[in-house]
């Protein structure tokens, strides 16, 4: 298992104003899956994405990654679980404006005090390569089309090996055309690398990708 | 759009905190400078008129203040009129109380009738007699004087005791004096006598030569305009400082509206695609600026007022003799202040808010337009800047050639103004290699902080601004007293001097001396007590080859040629009629020599010869003086007391040259301190205007920093980049700042230093640079501390869900 939710459950506000966004949710994960979190909006997909991957803290119930419970870390130890661990696409504002994307894609690595030397340059260079970005490493996200950005993030979130790569509505600003190109790469990296995937969508074409689907409603699944 | 601007600022009030507070900080100044001067006019109005108060006519030097009355005269012309005159002035003396030396000491006349006293009593009575006499109440403070004290004033043939028989007040400015006696007592000094001014009461008669007649307001108001002036310079030279502060202001306002309004575009657009005309969104903008502004500047003027009452009573608590009155509400200085406060927000915006005007509707549709667009150096800024530069530097050198001060301030303001110019392309050029030096831990800090040229350059601006000056102060300051230090040990190379022209100075005297706690050294002097052709005392002869152990100057002083004689005229009063050349008799016991006069001063009434010379006129030279060099800070007038101490049983008497040293060095640390003072205030509103920017930056950055923190940066992480970024912003501002304040300082030495001093050389005052540096190190990491707290408080999903 690659990760796995139990009773989960997550509150916001108080009172009259109380929202129960997760209701006791339990999900498993398989290794090497690619799985899609699919449900209308407000229905909890995004919470319980931020809860799995240490984003947020959950208000009850347990989170394992990779055989750790994410209640027991501090947010220290829980930033530093998610820079090992666990690689992220989101629909926006996925890029450092001010970053190559060459530079973007070795950032997690950077950020963990690595030493950027010829092997993670190379390695860098052979995950762009696949994801057919490889010669616009040396441009800015804004010379990149959205695509080429959504594919720079994909890369970035690989170059760690993560246990889990979340992708929150990874298609939600492309076209079809782009939108296929880039859930076809998320499938890939399942298939042929052994990425366990999980991606939340609201786009039932984008979930037909998935070896798996989770769908939500009110905070249960459904 | 009424409820389009309420609601933008409800939303947005607190984004403009740092604004307010900087037109708050500079508003403030400007009515604290306000209520001082009206303090300090009021003050000076108290008393200045008492001590002619029943007069009808007030006599007083016709060129006042270039020229004074003939002191003889005014006395005959006092006396002529009897009880019908009364004249006011002061004889400055030396006194001891309790052998004690007393500090600068003066005496002043005070009448023994009614009519005439202007004094108030605050303890015993008034002086009636020959031998009594009261003084100030805070001068007896400082002194420690007690009715019932005796005081020696004089020296001499001229000294006199009196007893102390009250203590009074007396706040007149022109007739103020330490202690009073009367007027026949006074007039045992009359040589040393200077009298400003005659009470008349009836005809005036026949005016002493070069006096004129007034009525008594007419004095008063002649003198008030004399003092008011001066009182209006020190103000003009305060609004100086805070013309500064709001210039420092104006780059701080500017900046935020340029932020906010950046940060807001999409909204504008949106307001414009929904049919909001231009003019409209403009208005409900620029309505925006003036709550600002007139919320600040009301801010200001009362907190003002506050400040400027509080410093007056400050000032009256601390400095009892200061001039500092009931300050009246400065009507015209509060509503100068509130409208220089609501235009320079006004001006500070109309930048800014013309940017939003060009805005399309366009954007709104537009998907996520990156924020902080970078804004293209615009070809006429560089050119401006270019020419500015260019310009700024040939004025300079004109100014340098021809000591030219206003060619200077021309100059250096074109300069200044060119550099400000070249910001946006020079000051990111400098954050990247100041950023290099950090390695790979301030990369990320380094592009934030040079993401926006623009943003960064008018934020170091402002800060560059302060430091610059500063440095420019500092540097002229350590100059200027490397050169007086060098004069002053030409003019005063022996600390203290104690001589004994009489006697010989006993060895027992010497080791006392030597353990009078401030004395580092002090070497005997060997000499012989000699008389001189047109002196009626004996002086000390005295050789001294060991003087460059304890003289300021190396002991060049000291060294004679044989064949001459070194005297310091002053010491010896007027009694000595002297001059440099002249040839005179020096007699020993029944040896005699014919020597040739030399001048100097600082070593006490002994004339200093060649060892040959001395060797002529005695075979057995005795010590008859001690020159001492003081410990670095020793009190000078407790040291001078003691040593007096010591000397006065036996007869020698004391030369304090290190009095000299130590009011000038009171004097420049005042200045200095003061201008450092003033333009804090400068830097304390630029260091708002670096938290500010981050503060903002933060806010529009928060995404990318909850992206940031899901792709595993800590949050230490996260602080330490701001913290580097507000770091790498203060250092590049301060740095340039100390570059160009040294330049200026450099131009100012060359211009008007040498001109004043021509020996003086440049000093760079590398250790208070350096304390700048750090400091402006410090203040950015303090500039960081609430916008770093802020951002590492977000977690990554509330981040992450931002719109």
């Amino acid at each position: 298992m690659a990760a796995s939710a139990r009773d989960l459950t997550k509150t916001y506000g108080r009172g009259d104003a109380q929202v129960h966004a997760l209701r006791g949710v339990d999900l498993d994960l398989p290794r090497g899956r690619f799985t899609a979190i699919m449900g209308p909006s407000g229905s909890g997909k995004s919470t319980l994405m931020h809860c799995l991957a240490g984003l947020d803290q959950a208000g009850g119930g347990t989170v394992t990654v990779a055989g750790t419970d994410l209640g027991s870390l501090d947010d220290d130890a829980l930033t530093i679980f998610r820079r090992e661990h666990v690689g992220f696409v989101f629909q926006s504002f996925n890029l450092l404006p001010m970053l190559t994307a060459g530079e973007n894609i070795v950032l997690p690595l950077e950020l963990g005090g690595r030493r950027i030397d010829d092997a993670v340059r190379e390695r860098a260079h052979m995950l762009a390569d696949t994801l057919g970005v490889a010669d616009r490493l040396g441009h800015r996200p804004a010379e990149l089309s959205g695509g080429q950005q959504q594919r720079v993030a994909i890369a970035r979130a690989l170059i760690t090996q993560p246990d889990l790569l979340f992708a929150d509505e990874p298609t939600g600003n492309l076209d079809s055309t782009t939108s296929a190109e880039v859930l076809d790469h998320l499938r890939r990296s399942a298939r042929e690398l052994g990425q366990t995937v999980v991606m939340v969508t609201h786009e039932r074409d984008a979930a037909t990708y998935a070896d798996c689907v989770v769908t939500m409603q009110d905070g249960r699944i459904v | 759009m009424r409820t389009v601007f309420l609601a933008s600022l409800r939303t947005h009030i607190r984004r403009y905190v740092a604004a307010a507070v900087a037109i708050t900080v500079g508003v403030a100044f400007v009515v604290v400078v306000g209520v001082l001067t009206s303090g300090a006019h009021s003050g000076l109005m108290d008393g200045l008129g008492a001590p002619y108060r029943n007069a009808d006519h007030v006599v007083s030097a016709a060129g006042w203040p270039s020229s004074e009355m003939d002191p003889k005269a005014v006395i005959a012309f006092a006396e002529r009129h009897g009880e019908n005159a009364a004249a006011t002035g002061r004889a400055t003396l030396p006194a001891r109380a309790s052998g004690r030396r007393l500090s600068e000491t003066t005496v002043g006349p005070i009448a023994t009738s009614e009519k005439w006293r202007w004094q108030e009593l605050s303890s015993g009575r008034f002086p009636a007699r020959t031998g009594e006499a009261v003084v100030d109440v805070y001068f007896a403070l400082a002194e420690n004087i007690a009715v019932g004290d005796r005081v020696r004033i004089g020296e001499g043939a001229a000294a006199r005791d009196v007893r102390v028989v009250g203590l009074v007040q007396s706040p007149s400015p022109p007739a103020q004096a330490s202690m009073y006696v009367t007027w026949p007592q006074l007039l045992q000094w009359r040589d040393h006598l200077h009298l400003n001014a005659v009470a008349v009461h009836g005809e005036v008669g026949r005016l002493p030569e070069g006096a004129k007649a007034q009525s008594p307001e007419g004095f008063a108001a002649e003198r008030l305009t004399y003092v008011q002036n001066r009182v209006n310079s020190l103000s003009v030279m305060l609004l100086l400082f805070a013309g500064i502060a709001l210039f420092v202001s104006v780059l701080v306002i500017a900046n935020t509206f340029s932020i906010l309004l950046a940060q807001r575009l999409r909204d504008f657009a949106l307001l414009r695609c929904i049919g909001a005309t231009r003019r409209q969104v403009v208005r409900s903008v620029r309505r925006e600026a003036a709550a600002v502004g007139v919320l600040a500047s009301s801010t200001g003027a009362l907190v003002g007022v506050g400040l400027g009452y509080g410093l007056v009573a400050l000032i009256n608590a601390l400095a009892p003799t200061a001039p500092m009155g009931a300050a009246e509400l400065p009507t015209l200085w509060l509503l100068g202040g509130f409208a220089v406060g609501l235009v320079v927000t006004m001006v500070a915006s109309w930048l800014p808010i013309r940017r939003v005007v060009r805005v399309s509707p366009l954007a709104a549709l537009r998907p996520d337009a990156a924020v902080g667009v970078h804004t293209a150096t615009g070809l006429v800024r560089l050119a401006l800047a270019a020419l500015l530069l260019v310009v700024g530097l040939a004025l300079l050198g004109v100014a340098m050639i021809q000591d030219s001060t206003a060619l200077m301030l021309a100059g250096g303001g074109s300069v200044f103004a060119g550099v400000l110019l070249f910001g946006p392309v020079l000051v990111p050029r400098l954050v990247r290699i100041t950023g290099a030096l950090l390695g790979p831990a301030g990369r990320l800090a380094t592009e934030h902080a040079v993401r926006d040229p623009r943003r960064t350059a008018t934020t170091t601006a402002s800060l560059l601004v302060g430091v610059t000056l500063a440095t420019a102060v500092l540097t002229g300051m350590a100059t200027w007293r490397s050169a007086v230090n060098e004069r002053i040990g030409r003019d005063h190379p022996i600390d203290i001097a104690l001589t004994s022209p009489e006697e010989p100075v006993t060895t027992d005297l010497l080791n006392r001396v030597r353990r009078t706690p401030g004395v580092e050294r002090a070497v005997p002097v060997d000499g012989a007590v000699a008389r001189m052709a047109g002196l009626d005392e004996p002086i000390a002869v005295v050789t001294a080859p060991a003087a460059q152990q304890v003289a300021r100057d190396g002991g060049a002083f000291a060294r004679v040629e044989p064949g001459k004689i070194r005297v310091d005229p002053e010491a010896f009063g007027k009694d000595l009629s002297l001059r440099p050349g002249d040839r005179v008799t020096v007699r020993v016991g029944d040896r005699r020599a014919q020597l040739q006069v030399a001048v100097g001063t600082g070593w006490g009434p002994a004339g200093v010869v060649a060892p040959e010379t001395l060797a002529t006129l005695t075979d057995a030279p005795e010590p008859h003086a001690i020159w001492i060099r003081a410990s670095s800070g020793a009190d000078p007038a407790r040291l001078g007391g003691d040593l007096d101490e010591l000397a006065d049983p036996v007869g020698a008497t004391i030369e304090n040259g290190l009095r000299t040293w130590e009011s000038l060095d009171r004097q420049l640390g005042i200045y200095t301190w003061s201008a450092l003072g003033l333009l804090g205030i400068a830097v304390v509103i630029a260091l708002i205007g670096i938290a500010n920017t981050l503060g903002l930056s933060v806010l529009e950055r928060a995404r990318e920093h909850a992206m940031l923190r899901a792709l595993g940066l800590t949050r230490r992480q996260l602080r330490r980049m701001l913290a580097i970024e507000a770091v790498l912003l203060s250092v590049v501002a301060t740095l340039l700042g100390t570059l160009i304040g040294i330049g200026f300082a450099w131009v100012g030495y060359e211009t008007f230093v040498t001109r004043a001093l021509s020996d003086a050389t440049m000093q760079v005052p590398w250790l208070s640079l350096a304390v700048v540096v750090l400091i402006a190190v410090m203040a950015g990491l303090l500039a960081a501390v609430l916008p770093a707290r802020r951002a590492a408080r977000v977690t990554p999903a509330a981040g992450l869900s931002l719109d």
